[in-house]
């Protein structure tokens, strides 16, 4: 009889596996399992995300942070992911970069009385064109804050940041991997989860003495 | 167990594999397992998210601004079932949630279930239905005189919305819905703020440059998709528009780190965005247009 039952569960579970592959049982999850902070000031901000992760892997997220706004972000994760994803921070900007281009042109070679030589010389033209490329200056590293799940800071100048989520590999090291392909996967199923990243916001609280007091 | 019952049980387990081992060739069960499997492990790749705040933080911040609130800027609820096309009904949607989150956040708890309303019905031919729980309404109804309630159920009907489009992967719609949404917060905005007297709002309003910036990021992802094409061709010009903006350093680098004296994390530094009048006026002009061309009834 238990042998039936093994069967017919690894049967399910290969006929359940795909549908998770969507990421679909994952949205929320941030909802779920991540820690809300304690401060009732904080409201939960719409650009928290959740999402199926392997080991090994490393994703960003991109995020408009706004000036005189104080955010929490936290970051909760299935246990069988382990305990030290890393959350790094940057900044990205576009920023103007000036590029000299070299255009190499085949020309007919003239003499000196301006008639055609008969032979070709290669001639090379330089142009500064104007490009606009995304830099990006990392401002924090979790792995240098022992691994910290949580990070709250204020913001005095809006900023579009990117949050990248590691999750290390069976080695541990946190470095993405190509996925391997080939037969019997069935074990890396238990190498994937869901990871959340909540994101709070609140008005920076004044502090100090306001008013016109006598 | 009775021999019955085994073949009933065996009958069950076999069921399914059949299933499986009729769609393929030659291949035995141990190669559709790997697969399968295979196709689990492949879906999972590194990926880039670019988010677009949602309407309450605007809204919450130019309240506390000190920005008055205009009726007048609404798309009206009674346009609602002149929205028949598809790609319409879902900017829309986008327009009304973004209109209902104004409401709530200036405590028009009328115009807030005229709003939600129109919001559910338009959901409804685009097919987010199931994304409203029944009970939604009722709460929004039962917390007519709590302010805070009312935006924390309106955030929810609202994420629900994205969590739908999400779990559905219809990245394409939810585009649609977050762009409009962003729009008619940046229309209320450029026509309720005063240049040279609303500081505040008019400097959020210059820092719409970075939120444009994932906007149109997050579009190209859907570009395949004709209606989002069109809709990332008037983002594009009304980027073209924002890039007239300076950034001016503020005198010292970005930073994340602690100030001295001070538990807390500040980021600071870096550039700051500015605007002038003309630049202003331009940004209002241009987002006018295109939300004036997608809430018009035909």
């Amino acid at each position: 009889m238990k042998s039936y039952i093994k069967i017919f569960l690894v049967v399910m579970s290969i006929l359940i596996l795909p549908n998770l592959s969507n990421a679909q049982y994952c949205n929320n999850f941030h909802a779920s399992f991540c820690n809300p902070s304690e401060n009732e000031l904080y409201k939960i901000n719409g650009q928290s995300k959740s999402a199926l992760f392997s080991k090994g892997q490393t994703s960003e997220l991109s995020v408009i942070v706004y000036k005189g706004q104080d955010y929490r972000i936290s970051l909760c994760m299935d246990e069988n992911l382990g305990s030290q994803a890393s959350l790094k921070v940057y900044e990205t900007k576009k920023v103007k970069v000036e590029k000299v281009v070299e255009n190499k042109t085949m020309e007919d070679v003239i003499d000196a009385d301006g008639n055609p030589t008969g032979e070709q010389k290669e001639v090379i033209t330089k142009e500064t064109k104007v490009t606009e490329e995304i830099k990006k200056e990392l401002l924090y590293d979790g792995s240098a804050d022992n691994f910290a799940t949580e990070l709250e800071f204020s913001v005095e100048t809006t900023r579009r940041l990117i949050l990248e989520i590691s999750i290390p590999d069976a080695g541990g090291a946190g470095k993405s991997k190509g996925i391997a392909t080939g037969k019997g996967k069935m074990v890396k199923s238990s190498e994937m989860g869901c990871v959340g990243i909540l994101i709070e916001h609140m008005t920076t609280p004044k502090t100090g003495f306001y008013g016109t007091g006598f | 167990m009775n021999k019955k019952s085994k073949l009933a049980l065996a009958a069950l387990v076999a069921l399914p594999l059949i299933f499986l081992t009729s769609c393929g060739n030659d291949e035995d069960a141990d190669d559709i397992n790997s697969d399968l499997v295979e196709e689990v492990i492949s879906n999972v790749k590194n990926e880039s998210y670019y988010q677009i705040p949602s309407p309450d933080e605007m809204f919450g911040f130019i309240k506390e601004s000190g920005l008055k609130y205009n009726k007048s800027m609404l798309n009206p609820v009674q346009n609602v079932s002149s929205y028949s096309e598809p790609k319409q009904q879902s900017l829309n949607f986008g327009i009304y949630s973004a209109d209902l989150a104004y409401t709530a956040a200036f405590e028009e708890y009328q115009e807030s279930i005229k709003y939600f309303g129109s919001i559910q019905k338009l959901g409804d031919q685009i097919g987010l239905s199931s994304a409203f729980d029944k009970s939604l309404i009722e709460r929004v109804q039962t917390n007519l005189n709590n302010s805070d309630s009312l935006i924390a159920i309106t955030n929810k009907s609202y994420f629900s919305v994205v969590d739908y489009l999400e779990q559905n992967e219809q990245g394409d719609k939810l585009g649609l819905v977050a762009s409009a949404g962003w729009l008619e917060t940046v229309y209320i905005v450029c026509n309720t703020a005063k240049y040279g007297k609303d500081n505040a709002a008019i400097d959020r309003l210059a820092d719409q440059k970075l939120t444009l910036d994932n906007l149109l990021a997050y579009l190209e992802k859907y570009q395949d998709k004709p209606d989002v094409k069109e809709a990332l061709g008037w983002f594009q010009d009304l980027a073209t528009v924002f890039a007239s903006l300076e950034q001016k350093s503020t005198g010292s680098g970005i930073t994340l780190k602690k100030k001295e004296g001070s538990k807390k994390m500040v980021l600071g530094g870096g550039d700051n965005i500015t605007i002038t009048e003309a630049q202003f006026n331009a940004i209002k002009n241009k987002v006018s247009e295109i939300r004036n061309n997608i809430v018009k009834v035909q």
